[in-house]
């Protein structure tokens, strides 16, 4: 019972590296451009409008992403088809 | 780096933020390059809150501060502590009493202009933060070192003074990264060489690992680099030769997998 706690609990820390990288990602590239990762959301919900005057589209990916230091919008809308 | 151009050169040991090992860096990397055979500075701006004394073993040889110096009281060469091992290693003591707004940047570049005549590395102990202290630290600098851990509260200051860094026109910014856990990293529990190199994106002149050694060289004044069987004390070492312009290879942690490594890599020279 004691190694299957233990097996488990290493297993739930074993990505904590992955888990750390992520949240870095996130955090260094709001950082620099000086906004806060709420504005995500707000982002999607106004391009989404914008996109859906003109074509029916899926719920948008966006996302703030580093190219080096350099931060890039990356925005991802998978269109409707007929 | 470099070689010397016009006299020496002057360096910046930085982070954001504190407790990151700046001061056990620049007392390493200064002794290492002392025992290169270069004549070197360690300057100790973190004024208010002075440690790099302490942490050099010199602090019962101050007599003058920078601030002392600044103001006319005394000379620059009575200000600078003549380290106990190294005849060509001194130490600018900061104030302890005063605070950082009563040095300026102006004042900082003339002393630097000052001691670069006579010495080859000007190592400056920057204080943690980002205000006028950092500015100070900053102003004189031909180049900078940005002191991190593999942890990611350290990792989000470092990048932040790195940004802060390319701002004020740093075309050369290094990384050294300090209290590795290669095991731990291993394990999947610690972010890696690797992974702090593509969130910050500059260039390594450092990896030193976590060592016990630092805590017992601490207490006793005795810097980790006169220990050259500690894998810290080694690590140092290479960090002064790679400032020295010298290529020295890095810990490689992808190949410290099995036991027989793990002696190998205890037993190798190429270490951080």
């Amino acid at each position: 019972m004691i190694i299957l706690l233990d097996f488990a609990r290493r297993k739930g820390s074993a990505n904590s590296r992955s888990k750390a990288n992520d949240r870095l990602q996130t955090v260094l590239a709001h950082d620099r451009i000086g906004t806060s990762s709420g504005i995500m959301e707000q982002v999607k919900k106004e391009v989404i409008q914008v996109i859906r005057k003109h074509v029916d589209t899926e719920e948008p990916e966006v996302s703030l992403i580093s190219r080096g230091r350099q931060p890039v919008l990356d925005i991802n809308i998978p269109l409707k088809g007929r | 780096m470099m070689e010397p151009s016009n006299g020496g050169q002057v360096v910046v040991i930085t982070s954001g933020k504190g407790g990151v090992g700046k001061t056990t860096t620049v007392t390493n990397v200064s002794m290492g390059l002392a025992q290169l055979g270069f004549k070197v500075v360690a300057m100790d701006l973190d004024i208010g809150l002075k440690k790099l004394d302490l942490i050099m073993g010199l602090e019962n040889r101050v007599i003058y501060d920078i601030v002392q110096v600044i103001e006319g009281e005394c000379t620059l060469r009575q200000a600078l502590v003549k380290d106990r091992r190294f005849p060509n290693l001194f130490m600018l003591p900061a104030a302890q009493t005063r605070n950082k707004d009563d040095v300026t940047e102006e004042q900082i570049k003339n002393l630097c202009a000052e001691l670069k005549k006579e010495f080859d590395f000007i190592l400056i102990d920057c204080p943690a933060g980002i205000e006028r202290g950092f500015r100070n630290s900053i102003a004189a600098a031909d180049w900078a070192v940005v002191v991190t851990n593999p942890e990611v509260s350290a990792v989000r200051d470092a990048d932040r003074i790195i940004g802060m860094l390319e701002s004020a026109q740093f075309q050369d910014i290094k990384l050294v990264i300090n209290r590795i856990r290669p095991e731990m990293v291993r394990g999947g529990d610690m972010l890696s060489i690797d992974d702090l190199l593509n969130h910050l994106c500059i260039d390594l002149i450092g990896i030193v690992p976590e060592d016990d050694g630092v805590v017992i060289s601490t207490n006793t004044g005795e810097p980790i680099i006169l220990n050259q069987r500690s894998l810290a004390g080694r690590a140092f070492y290479n960090i002064a030769r790679r400032f020295a312009g010298e290529e020295v290879p890095f810990l490689d942690l992808n190949h410290t997998g099995s036991l027989w490594d793990r002696i190998r890599m205890f037993f190798s020279k190429q270490v951080g």
